[in-house]
């Protein structure tokens, strides 16, 4: 990977992603706890796991509790996938000498 | 343009603050059912005991409940998905089961109130544990908190030690519970 993935390459997507990453494959979180982890406003939350939902990353389930309205987020295989690759990236440019870089 | 390797380790670390962070907070989120569940359970014991000492069969109704309980709200909390983990929980409470068997067998407590104070320092000593090697600062915090509370009980308020840990120590297991679903 020459670039980073423009959709995980941002400060908020990131820590959505690393959040989602750490629970047990399959798992979902409830938006108002993803929101105190990662520390960003409602706003600004939902219209970054759209960005995430609409590369295919994360799924996104809504339904009710009692007559409360409900929304998790689960990270996919393919977001699994690409997180992996962001991070081999990051290691990449760590550990690659800035001569020996191509980009 | 492409990060810089200050760049680069910063986003690292980011991501396995929040790894850690998420983690933690999904390891609390599973845990605190249980207490409060074990909580109201300790309620029921000790209490219905100090009301009635002939009601010692609600130590082993109840616990046989709360096991239930337990296992159900595990399943509930997983939607039915087993794990590489499903098995041990099971033998978990086998080994337990041995162990204060064994105990029993050898120390032959003479007083309720010595078993009554045996179950909840091995509760405290396991959520200790979990504190330290899981870096779980809430579980060990309640851990040490049962801990001083059956102490407390059982050396300052021998006459209604029963009452006390129902009381305090239900309380402080739910309370517990409170704490840890409020990461």
């Amino acid at each position: 990977m020459d670039q980073p993935d423009p959709v995980i390459h941002q400060a908020v997507r990131l820590k959505i992603m690393a959040a989602l990453k750490a629970l047990p494959q399959g798992e979902a979180i409830e938006f108002v706890r993803l929101k105190a982890l990662v520390g960003a406003t409602e706003g600004n939350l939902g219209a970054h796991i759209g960005n995430l939902e609409s590369a295919g990353y994360v799924d996104v389930e809504k339904d009710f509790v009692g007559k409360r309205p409900r929304t998790r987020i689960r990270l996919n295989k393919q977001g699994r996938r690409a997180l992996e690759e962001y991070v081999t990236y990051l290691r990449d440019i760590i550990d690659t000498p800035i001569e020996g870089r191509t980009s | 343009m492409p990060l810089s390797p200050n760049e680069a380790a910063d986003a690292l670390r980011d991501i396995s603050q929040t790894e850690r962070r998420s983690a933690k907070a999904y390891g609390y989120h599973m845990m605190s059912p249980h207490l409060f569940l074990w909580g109201a359970i300790w309620l029921g014991e000790y209490g219905g005991f100090y009301l009635d000492p002939r009601r010692s069969w609600l130590f082993s109704a109840l616990s046989l409940a709360g096991v239930a309980g337990s296992f159900l709200i595990a399943w509930w909390m997983k939607r039915g998905r087993a794990d590489n983990y499903s098995w041990r929980y099971g033998a978990t409470l086998v080994a337990a089961f041995f162990f204060v068997t064994a105990f029993f067998a050898i120390f032959h407590p003479t007083s309720d109130k010595q078993v009554g104070a045996f179950f909840p320092l091995l509760v405290a000593l396991l959520y200790v544990l979990m504190g330290i090697w899981g870096n779980a600062f809430r579980m060990g915090v309640t851990g040490v908190v049962l801990g001083v509370i059956t102490l407390t009980g059982y050396f300052y308020f021998p006459a209604s030690f029963m009452l006390w840990m129902g009381l305090a120590g239900g309380g402080a297991l739910m309370l517990g519970g409170l704490w840890m679903r409020s990461v």
